[in-house]
């Protein structure tokens, strides 16, 4: 009897002493290195409320690097805790066999509550109502404006384009060309290469029309892509007109071509991501005001919304409680009220807890900082279906390619719209029966 | 002592060995035995498929574009590349003043990290800030769209491929150079041979070591090295015009995940590759020519 007492209590020590040991969480980050600060700021809060872990947030290369390194870290053997995937990796993250879904850890957690984070988020990252990641860094394109260049083209600042013709009259007019027929001034940019294929997932949103079939992939392994359709047609040729007038130019791969020439004040309109908007104002500074507008949608079509961007945070599973324990905590303290307020005013994503939203509000945040209001009015308005929800299939990387394939097909007059998007639909439909075979 | 002589050699050569076997030897092992098998990304899961892979490849578009555009890529930067630095190296053979300078900034490209370089075309090529785009508005009052149009893009690219290997073909031109023995200079011009005769008949056939040398390292390079600025100036655009087998197998294992069609991608490209090295070997000594 005293033997066994003694056991007990020589196994309470020392469980004791295992658990209070210090660990340091690995928190792999792909939203930029620029984000690493504000992030590791965060985590810095959360080790004062929990002084046994410590975070290390470490920026391991651009989403796709991320993805590639985590793969790589994984086969190694030596995973981080925690990682950050962008929102066309879910599907290959959720039959990647090696994470922990989120729901498991809410249902074992009664102090968590999931109505707090924002339904759009929720359902993006679920799968038939199961949740798989923690959403974190959430946002959506938004179109930036010129106001002065708006007012000397003789056009209301304050009365932005809100459908695709007005949008393109406004473009139009907002282009300048010198004596010798140069332009020197363009109505609108955007980037090609990862920026386009994102906003034509978007657009086919705002019209409320499907990607992939079985509901966006929702209630079912999507098989087949159906984005050839009236919908995406309208896409095309609302950024095709533009480029073919001369009112619009291809800023080349990536974000960072498109925001130079806006902000050098070369393009009066650009699409990007609301995750942008204190670069944009800071860079912009005193030479010019800078607008938001909605994105324009079609007339005469109904209208859905914008598809949640951005990424979630994934739990790796370590087989290790104690450090899953740890990473799920962190988890909950990155999507309380506080962190996503305070994430969100630094960074121009919107916070994903609907009551940090009501917080910013309150404390007149909005106010003083319209434009980071309509990039969450943008996403609160839209229509909660399976088109806004987004497209969810491990073939996505290469379905964008496709996607982004056709544009630059059609920019450079290779193909018709009609053609080309055929041609991409086609394409998708294989990626899709390959990734599809591995299941 | 006869015994230990004849091991010496291997003893010298079991470090390379070793770094050549972790590193290149047992990877490609692998890539041989994951092109015949379809991989999930986390490769949790897999299925073998035999040559399905391989034949999946010639069926889609996509790498056989890649393999033009390899083939254009390789053509236009050694051929193009090569008669540039010829005339670069023999103009550099001459007693100038200053001659050492103009060698040191000549090879100076070589020097720069690829990546690097092609982070400098892509500056000087951009539509926004661009000295060369600038230059292209002023001079001839168009707005060329470099990186983003075909083919344009794929011409960046290759300026950029040519530039960075210039420096090392003119070291290697003007040693060639510099040990062809100024008296078959002197003889053809009593014999009244003229400057371009001199050029081609003394110094090209003298040279064709050195030229066969640099096609064939030039070919290795500008198949495998190009990567970085491809990937630094287009990441393959506009519309894959831009996409090199290199590239191709980089975007199918680290942007698609697909295993299995990167690894039998790099599986043709190993065994293109033997074959250029197989050529350098049987011919490579036969190659010289004397007239």
């Amino acid at each position: 009897m005293l033997r066994k007492l003694l056991m007990v209590t020589v196994f309470v020590i020392l469980a004791s002493v295992i658990f209070a040991a210090p660990i340091t969480l690995y928190f792999w980050q792909g939203v930029g290195a620029a984000f690493t600060k504000p992030l590791q700021d965060l985590c810095n809060q959360f080790t004062a409320l929990n002084p046994n872990v410590k975070v290390d947030v470490l920026y391991t290369g651009d989403y796709h690097e991320t993805l590639t390194k985590t793969i790589s870290a994984v086969q190694g053997g030596n995973p981080p805790d925690i990682v950050q995937i962008y929102d066309v990796g879910t599907q290959v993250m959720m039959d990647s066999g090696v994470i922990i879904p989120i729901q498991d850890m809410i249902d074992k957690d009664p102090s968590f509550d999931i109505n707090t984070i924002i339904p759009a988020a929720r359902n993006y990252y679920s799968y038939k109502g199961k949740l798989y990641s923690m959403p974190f860094n959430s946002s959506n394109p938004v179109i930036y404006y010129n106001k002065n260049l708006f007012e000397k083209a003789g056009l209301n600042p304050n009365d932005p384009p809100t459908t695709f013709d007005q949008f393109i009259a406004d473009a139009q007019k907002l282009t300048v060309k010198d004596s010798s027929g140069n332009t020197i001034q363009y109505g609108f940019t955007f980037g090609t290469g990862q920026p386009i294929e994102w906003f034509f997932e978007q657009f086919l949103a705002i019209q409320d029309a499907l990607y992939l079939n079985n509901n966006n992939g929702r209630t079912g392994r999507a098989d087949k892509a159906v984005f050839d359709s009236p919908a995406g047609l309208r896409v095309l040729n609302f950024f095709n007109t533009m480029v073919q007038n001369g009112s619009a130019i291809v800023a080349g791969a990536g974000w960072d071509n498109a925001r130079s020439l806006f902000l050098s004040q070369r393009a009066a309109m650009l699409i990007d991501s609301t995750a942008n908007i204190t670069m944009l104002l800071q860079g912009a500074g005193n030479k010019f005001n800078v607008g938001v507008m909605f994105l324009p949608h079609p007339s005469g079509v109904p209208y859905g919304g914008v598809i949640i961007g951005g990424a979630s945070l994934w739990l790796i599973n370590t087989h290790n409680t104690q450090r899953e324990q740890a990473a799920w905590d962190l988890l909950k303290f990155l999507e309380s009220t506080d962190a996503q307020a305070q994430w969100s005013a630094a960074t121009g994503y919107f916070p994903i807890n609907r009551n940090s939203i009501i917080k910013l509000l309150y404390q007149g945040f909005y106010a003083q900082h319209p434009e980071f209001l309509v990039a969450v009015l943008q996403l609160l308005m839209s229509t909660p279906d399976a088109a806004t929800s987004g497209a969810l299939s491990g073939a996505m990387p290469d379905i964008r390619t496709a996607v982004n394939n056709a544009f630059s097909n059609v920019f450079s007059k290779l193909m018709t719209p009609e053609q080309a998007l055929q041609q991409a639909q086609n394409q998708a439909n294989k990626d899709l029966a390959n990734y599809n075979s591995l299941y | 002592m006869i015994l230990s002589r004849k091991w010496i050699p291997y003893l010298l050569l079991a470090p390379t060995f070793l770094i050549i076997s972790v590193f290149i030897y047992y990877p490609a092992y692998q890539s041989f035995f994951m092109s015949l098998y379809k991989v999930s990304p986390f490769g949790t899961s897999s299925r073998f498929v035999g040559f399905e892979n391989f034949l999946q490849l010639f069926q889609s578009g996509g790498f056989i574009q890649s393999v033009y555009t390899t083939l254009i890529f390789v053509i236009v930067t050694v051929g193009i590349g090569l008669v540039i630095s010829l005339l670069l190296a023999v103009l550099l053979n001459d007693k100038i003043p200053g001659i050492g300078i103009f060698r040191t900034l000549l090879f100076s490209p070589y020097a720069v990290s690829p990546a690097v370089a092609g982070v400098l075309w892509a500056f000087l090529l951009s539509p926004v800030s661009g000295y060369v785009s600038y230059l292209f508005l002023i001079v001839l009052k168009i707005q060329p769209q470099w990186l983003t149009t075909y083919p344009l893009a794929l011409i960046a690219v290759m300026i950029a491929t040519i530039w960075q290997n210039i420096g090392f073909n003119v070291i290697f031109f003007l040693a060639g150079l510099q040990s062809i023995p100024q008296s078959y200079y002197e003889a053809a011009t009593i014999d009244g041979a003229n400057a371009v005769n001199k050029f081609f008949r003394i110094t090209i056939p003298l040279l064709s070591p050195i030229i066969f040398f640099l096609i064939i390292m030039n070919i290795s390079s500008s198949v495998f090295y190009s990567f970085a600025a491809i990937n630094v100036m287009t990441e393959g655009g506009p519309s894959n015009t831009t996409t090199t087998m290199m590239y191709e197998v980089y975007r199918e294992r680290f942007f698609y995940f697909n295993n299995g069609a990167a690894s039998s991608e790099s599986v043709i490209l190993i065994l293109i590759m033997a074959f250029f090295t197989y050529l350098y070997f049987k011919f490579g000594q036969k190659a010289v020519h004397y007239q």
